[in-house]
């Protein structure tokens, strides 16, 4: 296929098989401008078998939310997911899109560059100029395609945006339609149009989203990863997809590599050890499971490139203190102390890897 | 078909409430068997009154020690509660069917007790009143298998034995789609569309729980335990007793037919013997005679039986949410209730909806914005949800989840008090006055009428100031004291920890006779009266219980003395007595001055108050003898201690000192002959010599020329300033009038200051800044007075400084002045003095 050497597939077409597998085996009821039904969204997105095929967990652990935010665009409205970064807002987004009409590519990435036009529609001024207003010289925004179309558009990073582009969003959402008086029409949505926003709560520079805004949205809030166990799996799963694309010639980590890096990364967001029983200082970053993955994946590029392919502790090492010691010295002093307090203290099995964390981080 | 009707229910369930009555209906009982202690039966008349407001509880206990109680709650969708209902309006017969609370509280006592032994341990360890967890609510009766029921409301029971093993209820929550057994209750039962799908649903939760404990040979592949098997035989038995019930109404002349049995549905193929037939034609009645069937007489005989008594109380939402847990339908009682209004207005999504506007409603209130497109965009979020699942009507999850998603921005915390202002609600049940009281109750009830307090029975708060002392213009010996024993009354209400009587500070310290009362009635307190009843059958007794209870659980002379003083508050003789005799043994054990000092300070109280009060204090006087005498013997070694606890011996220094000046029987020379010693001895704390010396001229017994030798002793040269000054400030704790009478005091601190070094001043300064921070600005005044003598300067400047509040060019001046008058020392002191009050005043 032309798509191998893309870096990153979208959803759609990465779990085509699934997805065709679940429409082939479809028994409910399918709501208008979907693909299939609101019960194999929910067994593609959280996992399950259809119809003698195993479908992959795309998110995992708390369900329940994917319940929601699959009812909630069931009822036509917008869905806002809001979490701490990295905790698979945009994932969980892409693949309800995904899965719901088979393509995630309409979205709008917004940035504090963001425009209104961006959000509507823009003009071909070159045809603009030479035709005059007409709808071949007309550029709709995905908002735009996705009403026409009854389908679902994307908001990335909605909060990124200035609070006037947000504003745009507002008449969209509780109209439903949009107008272009250039050309004298209207587009009102086709049945199955809805938005799908994701927002950050933590990063900096971020717009407050105004109220107005927040009523047209049901808001879903994702946490991170209930217990060390789904987080695991959450990393793991990640990972062998990962390998799969990125051609990193390296061997899985195994169970223990992933235990000790979420550990580390629990332990240090939540300011606690795992069983409670000791006070850490938390470091400064987010340290979202997304950054463990893409720790693994950095871990198992250098063990791939210059190692003998499987991790070792100085691979690791390298890796947290990266992902750890941000700009900021107190990072450091933190991760100082949880190396001599905490895991210096968890014995043998911890020790290579403390050694060279140590000799790292001086 | 002769069998009788046996209807399966779910406790506290509104489907059950509301098909019981249309299954009665169908059914024309002549006799209504209701699973529950049978021995209840007499409540059933006061249970269903017209007046009866639900939640209310039957709640039986023993008299003996340790107190086992069982409890029955009832609220208004309780299928038991609208069968009793049901069998009123009918004109219909209407019994409790079930073992015997006696019998019961039998049971559990003795399983109890072989746990006990199991775990090697003797003796009554547990609480002196433990519940027969059993029949709690919301475990209530239809489960009344713990290990298979367990889950029902059973979470609290986990914390046994029975902890590692998963009840039917966890292997529920864990493979049910909402992983939680509770809402897969409500959409199966609660919801169920019509009468045919709710008997059906409850006859097969009820057959296949049986099936997974009762007549299981292993539990989640393991063998039973002795627990388990226990609890099965527990079972069998009520079983075979409900059978020998029904047999006996039979015997009455009811044909079986015109019998109706509510049941938990766990019983139902018990109570018919289903599968027990030695033929399929054989009838029912006849299999009731069959041996082993009902329980002979002899075999009623020998089940264990504690001797209990049983009331009706009212009840609150509250309670039944808090107890039990996860409880079977009662996490959420307000809730229930709107299903159950629903069910009666033949409106199947009232409960829904109301439950969102209610959360809506609620938050506007409390100033939060909640619009009506909120509540609608919830509803259709909760109605997509449960169409997720394939129901049509949403529960109390889907609701949740829904409002937390389009009101709460997607956080809980948004709304939790919403929610459980909904969901639990602030009901509470009440029984019309008169209605099978308990013992306490009608004691309480008399007593205010006795004591004509009946009118401050009001939710509104009313002040209420007694004088105790005898009133000699009335006649009666009665009304002479009513004021004293509404007080007796009252503080034994607040031994009780009964919210009805909060005692106020007096205005007046120390008027003993005096006490200022805010009396506020809430239904919560009528609850709290008839709990207890489990400690006596009066509120005198029931509080002297208690104070017995505290005796026992303390073992610090302070805190029993503590009670020896409740006891004289709450005016119970024999609670004082058995308080002293408990001090007495205590009080040969050793114990710091502090405990001594505050003991000896309660029974001083006690001895003092006693007159009043009109108690027998004698028995005290040798105490407080003994425990003073003790206090004279270690005073002197307790004080050599830091700064830090002097503090504390300081505090017990004066409250000996109170009790030797209120107790003529005291020896008070062997006190003057300590104090004097720590006053002189120079190994001590400073401070508190100092202090010793200020009791002592406080009372008469230093004169003036030895103070002024100490002075002179204690601030000279060559004594470290801290020393000096520390006992400076032990001197300056008391009788500041005194001091600053004492011209020749103030001379000699001057002297003193004079020889300082800078070093040593500033050290000293710190001691004296903290002793001059207990005088008021009038005092300082009159200090500044004397100072303004001594250095012979103006006393209105030096009192200016002295009282701060001067600017930096004044300040200037003043030292300048001083300087002129070419008394460096003075300025240096007058800097000083500036320094320290600065920030004292």
């Amino acid at each position: 296929m032309e798509n191998q050497n893309v870096q990153r597939l979208p959803a759609e077409q990465l779990f085509q098989k699934e997805i065709d597998g679940l429409i082939a085996n479809e028994k409910n009821p399918v709501p208008t401008g979907w693909r299939m039904s609101p019960k194999s969204v929910l067994t593609y997105i959280c996992g399950g078998e259809s119809g003698g095929m195993e479908i992959t967990p795309k998110y995992i652990g708390h369900r329940r939310l994917v319940e929601i935010a699959i009812s909630t665009l069931v009822t036509d409205r917008a869905l806002l997911l809001i979490g701490e970064p990295g905790t698979a807002k945009s994932w969980l987004s892409e693949h309800l899109a995904a899965a719901i009409n088979g393509d995630s590519t309409r979205v709008i990435q917004g940035t504090a560059g963001t425009t209104e036009e961006q959000i509507r529609y823009s003009w071909n001024y070159a045809m603009l100029i030479a035709e005059g207003p007409s709808k071949r010289a007309m550029i709709p925004s995905p908002i735009y395609r996705a009403m026409e179309q009854g389908a679902i558009a994307r908001v990335e990073e909605i909060s990124r945006c200035a609070s006037e582009v947000q504003d745009a969003l507002i008449s969209i959402l509780s109209e439903k339609r949009i107008s272009v008086p250039e050309l004298g029409i209207e587009v009102p949505a086709q049945k199955g149009f809805s938005v799908i926003a994701t927002a950050n709560t933590r990063d900096k520079g971020v717009n407050e989203m105004s109220a107005a805004l927040k009523r047209r949205f049901n808001i879903v809030v994702l946490p991170s990863p209930e217990s060390l166990e789904s987080e695991m799996e959450i990393v793991n799963t990640r990972i062998a997809q990962l390998a799969g694309s990125l051609d990193l010639n390296a061997k899985l980590p195994g169970d223990e590599v992933v235990e000790k890096v979420c550990t580390i990364f629990r332990e240090l967001r939540a300011g606690a050890t795992l069983d409670g029983r000791q006070k850490i200082k938390p470091t400064t970053g987010v340290l979202s499971t997304a950054e463990a993955i893409s720790l693994l994946a950095n871990s198992m590029a250098l063990a791939g490139s210059f190692g003998d392919g499987e991790i070792t502790a100085q691979d690791l090492a390298a890796g947290l203190q990266g992902a750890i010691v941000k700009e900021d010295s107190k990072d450091k002093k933190a991760w100082e102390e949880y190396l001599e307090n905490i895991m210096k203290k968890r014995g043998s099995r911890w020790l290579p890897l403390y050694e060279q964390c140590r000799e790292l981080n001086q | 078909m002769t069998a009788p009707h046996v209807f399966g229910i779910r406790h506290l369930s509104p489907a059950g409430a509301w098909y019981v009555r249309e299954y009665l209906d169908e059914a024309d009982p002549e006799l209504v068997l209701i699973e529950g202690p049978s021995d209840f039966t007499e409540l059933i008349e006061d249970l269903g009154g017209s007046q009866v407001k639900p939640p209310v509880a039957v709640m039986a206990y023993t008299q003996e020690l340790p107190v086992r109680t069982i409890l029955y709650p009832f609220s208004v969708y309780s299928p038991e509660y609208q069968a009793i209902l049901w069998a009123r309006e009918h004109g219909c017969k209407c019994r409790f069917c079930d073992l015997p609370s006696d019998v019961f509280l039998g049971i559990s006592g003795s399983r109890e007790m072989r746990r006990q032994q199991a775990a090697g341990m003797t003796g009554e360890t547990e609480g002196r009143i433990s519940e027969k967890n059993g029949r709690e609510p919301g475990e209530g009766f239809e489960e009344p298998d713990e290990s298979a029921c367990g889950g029902l409301g059973k979470e609290k029971r986990k914390t046994d034995m029975r902890a590692q093993e998963e009840s039917v209820y966890d292997r529920l929550d864990r493979i049910s789609e909402d992983q939680d057994h509770e809402t897969f209750w409500e959409r199966t039962i609660e919801h169920a569309a019509d009468f045919e799908g709710y008997v059906r649903g409850a006859a097969s939760f009820g057959q296949s729980l049986r099936e997974l404990t009762l007549a299981a040979v292993t539990l989640s592949g393991r063998e039973k335990s002795e627990e388990q098997r226990l609890e099965d035989a527990e079972n069998l038995l009520r079983e075979a007793y409900m059978r020998g019930e029904i047999k006996k109404a039979v015997e009455e002349g009811i044909p079986p037919e015109k019998i109706v049995v509510i049941t938990g549905a766990f019983h139902v193929a018990g109570i018919l013997g289903t599968g027990a037939f030695q033929d399929e034609t054989e009838d029912y009645v006849d299999w009731l005679k069959e041996e082993g069937v009902v329980l002979s007489e002899k075999e009623q005989k020998r089940l264990p039986r504690l001797e209990t008594r049983k009331t009706l109380m009212p009840y609150s939402y509250y309670r039944l949410s808090e107890r039990s847990g996860y409880g079977s339908g009662n996490r959420a009682p307000a809730y229930y209730e709107l299903l159950w209004k629903g069910l009666c207005l033949g409106k199947p999504d009232y409960a829904a909806n109301r439950y969102l506007t209610s959360l809506a409603v609620f938050q506007r209130k409390h100033g939060n914005m909640a619009s009506s497109a909120q509540v609608i965009e919830a509803m259709r979020l909760a109605r997509s949800l449960a169409e997720l699942r394939g129901y049509g009507i949403p529960a109390l999850k889907d609701l949740r989840d829904g409002a937390v998603t389009c009101m709460g921005h997607g956080n809980f915390s948004e709304i939790v008090l919403a929610a459980a202002d909904t969901e639990i609600g602030t009901v509470i049940g009440s029984l019309p006055k008169g209605v099978s009281q308990t013992s306490i109750q009608t004691d309480f009830y008399r007593k205010l009428e006795e004591l004509r307090l009946e009118r401050y029975k009001s939710l509104t708060a009313d002040r209420l100031s007694l004088d105790l002392r005898e009133k000699l213009t009335v006649k009666s010996r009665k009304s002479a004291f009513l004021d004293l024993e509404r007080s007796f009354f009252l503080h034994q209400l607040r031994v009780l920890h009964i919210r009805f009587a909060t005692l106020e500070g007096s205005r007046q310290e120390k008027a003993t006779w005096a006490e200022n009362w805010t009396l506020q009635w809430t239904p919560e307190a009528e609850i709290q009266i008839v709990e207890a009843v489990l400690k006596g059958d009066t509120v005198e007794q029931a509080a002297g219980f208690e104070l017995k209870t505290r005796i026992e659980e303390n073992d610090s002379i302070s805190s029993i003395a503590a009670v020896v003083e409740e006891a004289c508050y709450c005016g119970i003789p024999k609670a004082m007595e058995l308080a002293v005799s408990a001090l007495q043994k205590s009080a040969v054990d050793a114990a710091s001055i502090t405990e001594l000092a505050d003991t000896a300070m309660s029974l001083s109280v006690v001895i003092r108050y006693g007159d009043i009060r009109k108690l027998d204090r004698t028995p005290l006087l040798p105490l407080l003898s003994q425990l003073f005498l003790r206090a004279c013997l270690i005073l002197a070694e307790e004080c050599i201690c830091d700064d830090q606890a002097a503090g504390n011996v300081g505090r017990a220094m004066n409250l000996l000192n109170d009790v030797v000046v209120n107790h003529e029987f005291l020896d008070e020379k062997r006190w003057i002959r300590v104090l004097s010693k720590i006053a002189s001895r120079d190994d001590l704390n400073t401070r508190l010599s100092g202090l010793a010396a200020a009791v002592l001229l406080e009372r008469g017994q230093m004169v003036s020329e030895e103070l002024g030798r100490e002075v002179e002793r204690r601030l000279s040269r060559g004594v470290p300033a801290e020393l000096g000054a520390g006992w400076f400030e032990g001197l300056s704790m008391k009788n500041h009038y005194a001091l600053i009478a004492r011209m020749t005091l103030w001379e000699k601190l001057s002297d003193y200051l004079d020889t300082l070094s800078e070093e040593e001043f500033k050290r000293a300064l710190v001691f004296l800044r903290r002793a001059f921070a207990d005088f008021s600005a009038e005092e300082k005044d009159r200090i500044a007075e004397n100072m303004g003598e001594i250095w012979q300067m103006n006393p209105e400047q030096v009192s200016e400084v002295l009282n701060g509040g001067i600017d930096l060019s004044e300040e200037s001046d003043l030292t300048e002045e001083a300087g002129q008058q070419g008394d460096a020392a003075g300025a240096e002191i007058l800097e000083g003095l500036e320094d320290f009050d600065f920030d004292d005043l």
